[in-house]
């Protein structure tokens, strides 16, 4: 059976002190009791957190729906983007089966990066892996205003999306949105396997949530 | 809350709660406050030829279905728009809510999932997700084809084709043995109304996928139609069967996930099961246990269930599956699944998942599922009718007899069949079988004139036959009557 990889990276610097992480851990929990009930989702979709602050760690590696336990997540530090990118090519390397000759592999990766901040390290290196591994669908959050869409839209092109401000009922609704798109990705790839990667093939975004033009 | 007061274009009052809409693939939901039926919104309206199909839809088809004699019987198998709304600008439908049966019960793990037919479909989710109260028996899950091939066959004799028939669109309660065929706006009209979807792609016919690169319009491109319907209705019952899909199996056409995907379900599609051509078997070591036995072909194979669905599964996945006039019509799995119910008999071991299974016709039956051998005597039914008044063939029907089965007019009758237009006096038992004293006997309750054929004498109501090697019973001297001929499988 297939699998369908689900990277999520979440940004957890100092910025996200408070309300913002604690609405991270909490959409993350609702995203899981979500994607139990959805027989798509606990059929295919596999789940890996991946944090970064100063440090960038995977905190669940690549786990089945109803094996996944939403990981305890602490804010402080600064904000290494670049490492994160880094980190999730090594990740999806290691844990994501290619097609071989004689044997079908996964599907592409869903891969959704949020962060409230800009990088405080060298992007660079990381994008340019990023870039070079076959993605599903990317799509990249920026949480408030201090984001930095710029570097986001070079990662994930047009699939920017963003909220007005990293509060707990922008976040959830973020969450949401990420377990329908998982739901919707698990079953339209079960289904059609189109992965042209486009923003138009999960489901439309809630009005907390905007599409950076 | 804000629920909002208005007509539809009937003229009769809509009434629904315009907040937190739940989103489907087109349209916003919202409920009726008393929850009794739902207003489903496109996001974007539908254009002219749109608005008249949904017209048609709630008016000339809905009540070609439902208003004539017998309708109330497709209420239960179809979720079907009712009535057109308009509002704030937006062009939407009443549709019926789901029935409670359809909602995982409160006491289980999933509480208030809908059962929608992926839980059941796929080996993963039965054997590991689907509590053990709500995974029903063999006989539910052949009662819930024979329901969808039934819904099926109505829409087909309508002149409709559903265009997009999946898992996903069927809802169905193992449990109760009730199925439901939902998002019904789809329909296609061949000729009339084109179709706007391609399908769900585990159910989209072989030629619709391998011409889905032309643009519409091009005369080779394969869109939905009654074909269509015919190959996806025939992979539901597979995967309702056998929790796992015909065609998806170990063959590797291409390394990129997404061509592969093309390939294998249009152009390359091959059926996993072939019995010449071995290459797309399933992968056993790619799957884990807890997809057993469903992966393992050699543990539950096509044939598992009897001649007559293996005909059919031959027809649809084999000589059918890239020749669409040779698919399996819906009534054709209707009949072959109302005789292979009769063809059950019960597992002995209590605790067996499918506490059933088809008679495999070998003198030492063994439960497939849990390899309990069948313990004791079993009388076999064989019936034969005569279109000459004198010669009387085989019907290629069987009827299994345990503790408590009952024969039906339908059984006595060549004319009379079990599906929505049997009168209601023919429901009814005509008799039963029973193990009395360490005899096998059958019960007459009812059959004015059966005979003993061995004995030459009438069997009275009221009065009971010992069923013994070659006995033959004449059930009824009509003309459409017919003779049973009894075998005796014993298994010490």
């Amino acid at each position: 059976m297939r699998r369908l990889p689900v990277y999520l990276l979440l940004d957890v610097s100092g910025s996200m002190l408070g309300e913002p992480i604690e609405a991270v851990k909490n959409g993350v929990q609702m995203m899981h009791s979500a994607l139990r009930k959805d027989p798509y989702a606990l059929e295919s979709a596999f789940i890996s957190v991946i944090t970064f602050e100063s440090k960038v760690s995977q905190v669940i590696p690549l786990t089945e729906v109803a094996q996944f336990q939403p990981p305890s997540l602490n804010a402080g530090g600064g904000t290494s983007l670049g490492t994160a990118l880094q980190e999730v090519v090594n990740c999806a390397n290691r844990e994501v089966a290619k097609s071989t000759p004689e044997q079908k592999g996964d599907w592409k990766p869903l891969v959704f990066i949020m962060t409230d901040g800009a990088p405080t390290d060298n992007v660079e290196p990381g994008i340019a892996a990023f870039m070079a591994y076959k993605w599903g669908i990317v799509v990249a959050c920026a949480a408030g205003q201090h984001a930095d869409e710029s570097i986001l839209k070079r990662i994930a092109g047009e699939n920017v999306v963003k909220l007005d401000t990293a509060d707990s009922s922008s976040i959830a609704a973020f969450f949401k949105w990420v377990s329908s798109s998982i739901s919707a990705g698990s079953k339209k790839i079960d289904e059609g396997g189109s992965e042209a990667g486009s923003l138009s093939e999960l489901p439309p975004p809630p009005p907390e949530i905007n599409l950076v033009k | 809350m804000t629920t909002i007061k208005t007509k539809a274009k009937d003229g009769t009052p809509v009434e629904f709660v315009y907040k937190d809409p739940m989103q489907g693939g087109v349209k916003d939901v919202y409920f009726a406050p008393d929850k009794s039926y739902v207003v489903a919104f496109f996001r974007k309206n539908p254009d002219i030829a749109g608005q008249e199909r949904i017209e048609k839809l709630v008016g000339q088809y809905r009540k070609g279905i439902f208003e004539q004699a017998g309708g109330e019987y497709w209420k239960k198998l179809f979720c079907w728009p009712e009535k057109i709304v308009e509002y704030d600008g937006k062009i939407g439908m009443t549709v019926p809510a789901y029935q409670s049966h359809f909602f995982f019960g409160k006491q289980t793990s999933l509480a208030g999932a809908e059962k929608e037919g992926k839980w059941f479909a796929s080996a993963k989710n039965f054997n590991r997700f689907v509590p053990a109260e709500e995974k029903g028996t063999l006989l539910s899950y052949l009662r819930i084809c024979l329901l969808l091939s039934r819904a099926v066959r109505r829409l087909h004799a309508a002149g409709l084709a559903h265009s997009d028939l999946s898992y996903k669109n069927c809802l169905v309660d193992p449990s109760g043995g009730n199925a439901c065929i939902i998002d019904i706006d789809g329909l296609v009209v061949p000729g009339l109304y084109p179709p706007d979807v391609v399908g769900t792609p585990d159910f989209i016919a072989p030629e619709v996928v391998s011409t889905l690169h032309l643009p519409v319009g091009d005369p080779n491109r394969k869109l939905p139609k009654r074909e269509t319907d015919q190959h996806a209705l025939s992979v539901l019952v597979y995967m309702y069967l056998f929790h796992r899909h015909p065609l998806r199996g170990r063959k590797v056409h291409d390394q990129e996930p997404d061509i592969q995907e093309r390939l294998e379900m249009g152009e390359k599609a091959l059926f996993i099961e072939h019995p010449q051509d071995k290459s797309n078997r399933p992968n056993l070591r790619e799957n884990d246990k807890v997809c057993l036995p469903w992966v393992d072909i050699n543990k539950t194979p096509y044939t598992m269930y009897g001649p007559l669905l293996k005909g059919l599964f031959e027809l649809a996945f084999i000589t059918g599956l890239h020749a669409p006039a040779q698919r399996p019509m819906a009534g054709d799995w209707e009949t072959a699944l109302v005789k292979t119910c009769d063809m059950l008999q019960p597992c002995q071991n209590s605790q067996c998942v499918k506490k059933w299974f088809v008679f495999d016709n070998t003198t030492k039956p063994t439960c497939p599922y849990c390899g309990t051998p069948y313990k004791g005597v079993l009388p076999v039914l064989d019936f034969y009718s005569t279109r000459n008044g004198k010669d009387y063939k085989p019907d290629n029907h069987r009827l299994m007899v345990y503790n408590n089965q009952y024969l039906y007019q339908w059984h006595v009758d060549r004319t009379v069949f079990p599906d929505e237009k049997l009168k209601p006096e023919h429901s009814k038992p005509v008799g039963y079988f029973a193990f009395h004293q360490g005899k096998w006997i059958f019960i007459n309750q009812t059959l004015p004139a059966m005979k003993n054929l061995s004995t030459g004498e009438v069997v009275p109501v009221g009065k009971s036959v010992d069923l013994t090697e070659g006995l033959q019973l004449l059930l009824s001297p009509e003309a459409t009557g017919r003779i049973v001929n009894v075998k005796i499988v014993k298994n010490d």
